[in-house]
């Protein structure tokens, strides 16, 4: 009897939370929308990534007194963000921000958009072809190239290299070994950094050797059982790790720590991640991580809604901002490598100071 | 004559051919690299398995239920969020709550609320499963969604940035040493947690009349219900005890990768799940052993280190794995299904 | 023995489910140290009266007394604490755990906070020796034969030293010898001054090891008479309510040449067939007899194609067939009635026209695939009225019908896939006495045509009466196959044993 009451308690508890949750979240759009402002439909391919929620956040604070947003988690699942834009379209939206979940379904999402006469400016993730090719003319791109982050990394680790070789190139063969940790196979992120990191330093007349290269699909944990893995099998032959993003750098300082680096004794490997989170940030601060790139969330937000709003008003998407469209119609927020030396940059973007 | 002896080497194949896959997949990883076979391949594999062997430990009793709990990778996220968020380090300037004591006593406190939190949770789940009826597939895949969706929920709220620089005290729980042998290898910690989770679980599973009684409701309810056995409440201290062990997974998974975000923990379910399937224990119900479930903790763990180690192609590591939780069902389903 | 000395007293019970009254009024009366056979037919309510003394089913009336205090128990847990308990029809076993494990179920003894494993061992030990069971109780459940899971779960029974034992169809798993180990226990506990109800459908044994019998019918009390003024036809008389002249249609079928040959054949699975050859003639009824788990059902099932062969042949009108699974056996002229209706038999929500033309759907598709539906609505109603179905229309759902023309219906089912052999399991089962005669005419209808008919049945009358040959099956093996009208029921019993 005592269990049965116990657990009605919990059970009602767990009711009235979910409640309390619909309520906050309805009264999100209504108190908005009594502003009369232009309600645009946002599209996310998966609340769960990080840097996308750092977008988010930019977005709904650049939205703040000049639009309504209407958010959606795609959850990974591009038919589910087909629904969903059916949905915003039928709601009568002004204007749709996408964040794709497949690249290539660009064309799809842009013909429903071109029937409803909706612009659309997708976000983060690039029409492979290039976005100029999609046949619609209100249709734009804010990001980054994948390439650019892959290179930004490669001549951020270039001149760190540089600068402590001495003390970095363990064999003084004057070459680097290093293990890489790939974010989730066939990502294009993923591929172009792996890539591209390699290939700048390659290009900027510095040799490497690839110790090991496994998928740790950008997160934390598998990225330390990995370390570990490879810590045990080549000890100190390894002189660097490289990581797709900071996530699984994080993970790797974490094995490496547990291995007695970055102690009293001043054991040290160079860890290089992408995407400059403020966790990131921290490590650099505490001489744990030698550098990011950042991937400039504040910059995409802002410039996304901003353009949005704009089309929503029936004016150009670029009228009266500071960013402007390559010849593939697209807005390029720059990368920008972080150090020790400029990391005021990235805790600006990310609202820090 | 004959047919006895093709008999007898059908039987040891349905008994051992999972051990033999894997002792030959060993055997390859072994050819591959020599150099795998180390001390230190044999401390990480061990402190690598420790929070696995705990969630298996907790899954392996509602699989001799007849059950099975698809929400164990989200629990676990929930209780390190929850944990990485109230346990920052002291002197950490962007700290979620900067109020909060960070003495032995309040990281203990945290612990223990971790642990209760998802035992409550899995009793929820127990519940459904006993009083309503439900499939433990549905009802924990219920669970599985709303345990996302609360954490998910709080982690936006704290600021939806991946949670680090921890109590440094309170890692010292999950990263402890307890004997360091050199050259990198060492006896952790987490590896003595789980050897203590180990001895009370079996305890509890061979010499408690819980235990007894788990196994008769999976091995037959109606039995167990005429006997006098209250079935409900076996069913529901089964999904607590597994809440139990997830809590305390959690929060030492939450001090070994030193950080957490949402996404933690996610499909940790089939890793465990796999481990019990490999290990012997049977989806039919009123079957298992904790022996069986170590090893197959142990054996998977030593082949996802050894693929890595070797550097097998990682969409190849999937289709292993794969096959391994296949052929241990196969040979499942051929032991204790009826034939005809 | 006061009329006012009861251990049990259970008086005006009325127990209502949906749209059925199955225990109306229903009362039984139990002495201390006396056995007392309840009896009825199929949904008469013994077991529902039993269900309620268990506190499985609540009742909706009436007064349940032991031992002369009112009483109400919730689950059987509380039964069995105040020495009250029941060896079940089917085995309430846990296969996977120990035979000690299943004897202790549900009250473990205790040492501290550990179950007190070596007390269990000796224990039951103690409890095997003074029943003269000769089993270890370290052995697996699962690797015991069913006489013996049968015999511990009796043993478990008695091993609460309950004041009311109740045995549901105790000996249908037994042999002649356990039966008779079965009552010397029954003796020794009514020595002790345990009252036993005993349910039963075998006369013989009610009419030897009872004291007295309680009837009932339709839910309601019949009548409750000392065995010694019964008799057999007395007592189907109570059950039945009005006399039965004719239990059994008089037999007109002539067999003829052989229609069906089984050599050596083996199965290969447990439990299994052992080198079993038989023949069946076109026109012949042919009785399958044996105790529960001698492998009858399996027999069929194997032949239908439904268990693994390992070797023999089988020869229909001399050319030999292949039944790799049941759409060859359907392809070969087999047709087969399986023994659990409910389960294998019905689809019960399905209707009269789904469950009729199921087996035989294939003929009713044309070249795209679409059904016939005109040639299913004319087969169906053949089926209604060759069978004589009792139904309001071909769209009714069989699972309202009774279990007598549930049977009609599935008979007809299989008889539109216009088969040579056909393999009754069970056919009468759960049928009530009336219906029962109708069955057996349809059987006797199919001889005539010329068809080989196999009836499994546990009912020895019933294979006595209506079969020309009965082939008795012992531990998987054949015992014997005698002349229905050369032998008795001893001779039959003696078979069923012979391997075991």
């Amino acid at each position: 009897m005592k269990m049965k009451k116990i657990l009605a308690g919990l059970l009602a508890c767990a009711m009235l939370a979910s409640m309390a949750a619909c309520n906050s979240s309805s009264n999100k759009e209504t108190q908005a929308a009594s502003g009369d402002l232009p309600l645009i439909g946002v599209t996310i391919y998966k609340y769960d990534d990080n840097f996308m929620t750092y977008t988010r956040t930019a977005m709904e604070n650049a939205a703040k007194g000049v639009a309504t947003l209407n958010m959606n988690d795609s959850a990974n699942d591009q038919s589910k963000q087909n629904d969903q834009i059916d949905t915003l379209i039928q709601k009568g939206v002004k204007a749709l921000i996408v964040n794709l979940v497949d690249p290539s379904a660009a064309p799809t999402i842009a013909e429903k958009a071109k029937a409803a006469d909706i612009p659309v400016v997708f976000v983060n993730k690039e029409y492979p072809e290039g976005t100029d090719k999609i046949d619609y003319d209100k249709c734009v791109y804010v990001g980054t190239t994948s390439e650019e982050s892959g290179i930004i990394q490669g001549e951020l680790i270039a001149s760190a290299w540089e600068a402590n070789k001495d003390a970095w190139d363990k064999n003084g063969d004057g070459k680097i070994q290093y293990v890489m940790l790939m974010g989730e196979i066939g990502h294009p992120d993923a591929e172009a950094r792996t890539t591209y990191s390699i290939k700048t330093l390659n290009e900027k007349g510095i040799e490497t050797e690839e110790l090991a290269n496994q998928s740790a699909t950008w997160d934390a944990t598998k990225a330390k059982e990995l370390m570990e893995t490879w810590l045990g099998k080549f000890g100190d032959q390894i002189e660097m790790v490289i990581a797709n993003n900071d996530g699984m750098a994080m993970g790797a300082i974490e094995a490496l720590a547990g291995n007695g680096y970055f102690g009293s004794d001043g054991k040290y490997m160079p860890v290089f991640g992408v995407d400059a989170l403020p966790e990131a940030l921290d490590l650099i601060e505490a001489g744990k991580m030698a550098g990011t790139v950042l991937n400039n969330p504040l910059g995409q937000g802002t410039a996304c809604v901003e353009l949005a709003v704009n089309y929503a008003a029936g004016k150009d998407p670029l009228d009266g901002t500071e960013w402007t469209l390559d010849d593939t119609k697209a807005v390029r927020v720059p990368y920008v490598g972080i150090t020790v030396d400029n990391m005021d940059i990235a805790k600006e973007a990310y609202g820090l100071k | 004559m004959d047919k006895a002896k093709k008999q007898q080497i059908t039987n040891f194949l349905l008994s051992y051919g999972i051990y033999i896959v894997f002792a030959l997949m060993i055997l390859v990883i072994v050819i591959l690299d020599p150099s795998v076979l180390s001390l230190n391949s044999l401390t990480t594999i061990l402190t690598q398995s420790s929070t696995r062997c705990m969630l298996a430990l907790g899954v392996a009793g509602l699989i001799v239920l007849a059950g099975t709990d698809l929400s164990i990778g989200r629990m676990v996220g929930m209780g390190a969020v929850l944990a990485a968020s109230l346990l920052q380090a002291p002197n950490f300037e962007r700290r979620i709550f900067p109020n909060l004591p960070s003495n032995w006593g309040f990281i203990f406190l945290v612990i223990a609320l971790v642990v209760v939190l998802l035992a409550c949770a899995s009793a929820v789940s127990g519940t459904m499963v006993a009083k309503l009826k439900m499939h433990p597939f549905i009802a924990t895949l219920g669970m599985q969604l709303v345990m996302y969706g609360v954490c998910s929920t709080y982690y936006n709220w704290i600021g939806g940035s991946p949670i680090g620089s921890l109590n440094e005290d309170f890692k010292s729980i999950a990263q402890g040493k307890v004997i360091d042998f050199g050259g990198g290898a060492n006896l952790s910690l987490l590896v003595v947690y789980a050897g203590i989770a180990i001895a009370v679980i079996w305890f509890i599973w061979n010499k408690t009349t819980f235990g007894k009684n788990m196994f008769a409701v999976g091995g037959n309810t109606e039995a167990a219900a005429v006997s006098g056995v209250n079935v409900d409440k076996t069913i529901i201290t089964t999904y607590i005890l597994a809440g139990i062990l997830y809590g305390i997974a959690s929060v030492l998974e939450l001090g070994r990768t030193g950080s957490a975000t949402n996404n933690l923990g996610v499909n940790y379910e089939t890793d465990a799940i796999s481990a019990c399937v490999v290990g012997g224990v049977s989806f039919n119900g009123g079957v298992g052993t904790i022996g069986g479930v170590v090893l197959g903790v142990l054996l998977l763990q030593a082949i996802n280190f050894g693929l890595a180690y070797v550097d097998v192609d990682p969409n190849l590591q999937y289709i292993v794995k794969g096959l391994i939780i296949l052929v241990a069902v196969a040979i499942d389903m051929r032991k204790y299904v009826k034939k005809k | 023995m006061g009329k006012e000395n009861y251990v049990l007293e259970m008086s005006g019970i009325v127990k209502e489910f949906p749209g059925v009254k199955a225990l109306d009024n229903a009362q039984l009366f139990l002495r201390p140290g006396t056995v007392h056979a309840l009896m009825g037919e199929n949904g008469a309510g013994k077991s529902t009266l039993m269900k309620c003394l268990f506190g499985i089913y609540a009742k909706d009336a009436g007064e349940i007394k032991v031992n002369g205090e009112v009483v109400s128990y919730e689950n059987p847990k509380q039964a069995l604490e105040h020495g009250v308990s029941m060896v079940h029809q089917e085995l309430n076993q846990v296969r996977q755990t120990r035979v000690a494990d299943n004897i202790w179920l549900g009250r473990f003894p205790k040492k501290g906070l550990v179950v007190d494993e070596k007390y269990m061992i000796t224990e039951t030990q103690k409890i095997f020796d003074d029943l003269g069971i000769k089993v270890d109780p370290r052995t697996k459940v699962g690797s015991l034969s069913v006489s013996q899971a049968q015999m511990i779960e009796i043993a478990k029974a008695v091993s609460y030293d309950a004041k009311i034992v109740v045995m549901d169809e105790p000996t249908s798993s037994l042999t002649e010898q356990e039966v008779a180990h079965l009552f010397r226990i029954i003796e020794q506990l009514k020595s002790k001054g345990v009252g036993i109800i005993y349910i039963s459908h075998k006369m013989e044994e009610i009419l030897k090891i009872s004291d007295e019998v309680t009837i009932m019918r339709d839910g309601k009390w019949i009548a409750t008479e000392p065995a010694s003024e019964l008799t057999t036809d007395k007592i189907i008389k109570l059950m039945v309510g009005r006399d039965l002249s004719h239990r059994f249609p008089p037999k007109t079928n002539v067999p003829g040449e052989d229609i069906l040959k089984v050599e050596h054949f083996n199965t290969l699975y447990d439990p299994k067939i052992k080198d079993v050859s038989f023949n069946l003639k076109k026109g012949e009824i042919l009785g399958v007899a044996g105790l529960m788990g001698s492998g009858r059902t399996e027999l069929v099932e194997a032949l239908f194609g439904l268990r693994k062969v390992d070797s023999g042949e089988v020869f229909v009108e001399g050319k030999k067939v292949n039944n790799k699974d049941s759409l060859s056996a359907i392809k070969n002229g087999f047709a087969l009635l399986t023994e659990e209706r409910r389960a294998t038999g019905i689809f019960s929500v399905g209707d009269i026209r789904f469950n009729s033309v199921i087996a035989n759907i294939k003929a009713y598709a044309n070249k795209i695939g679409a059904l016939n539906d005109k040639k299913m609505k004319e087969d169906t109603k053949w089926v209604i009225d060759s069978m004589h179905v009792k139904t309001p229309s071909e769209k009714t759902k069989i699972g309202s019908l009774s279990g007598g023309n549930q049977q009609k219906v599935i008979l007809g089912r299989w008889l539109l896939t216009e088969p040579d052999i056909l393999m009754l399991d069970e056919p009468t089962r759960g049928i009530d006495v009336g219906a029962k005669y109708e069955i057996y005419q349809l059987i006797l209808d199919l001889a005539n045509k010329g068809k080989g008919v196999v009836v499994i049945s546990s009912e020895m009358p019933e294979l006595l009466g209506i079969s020309d040959r009965i082939m008795v099956m012992s531990n998987g093996r054949l015992a014997g196959i005698v002349n229905t009208a050369e032998t008795n029921q001893e001779e039959i019993l003696a078979l069923a044993a012979k391997y075991i």
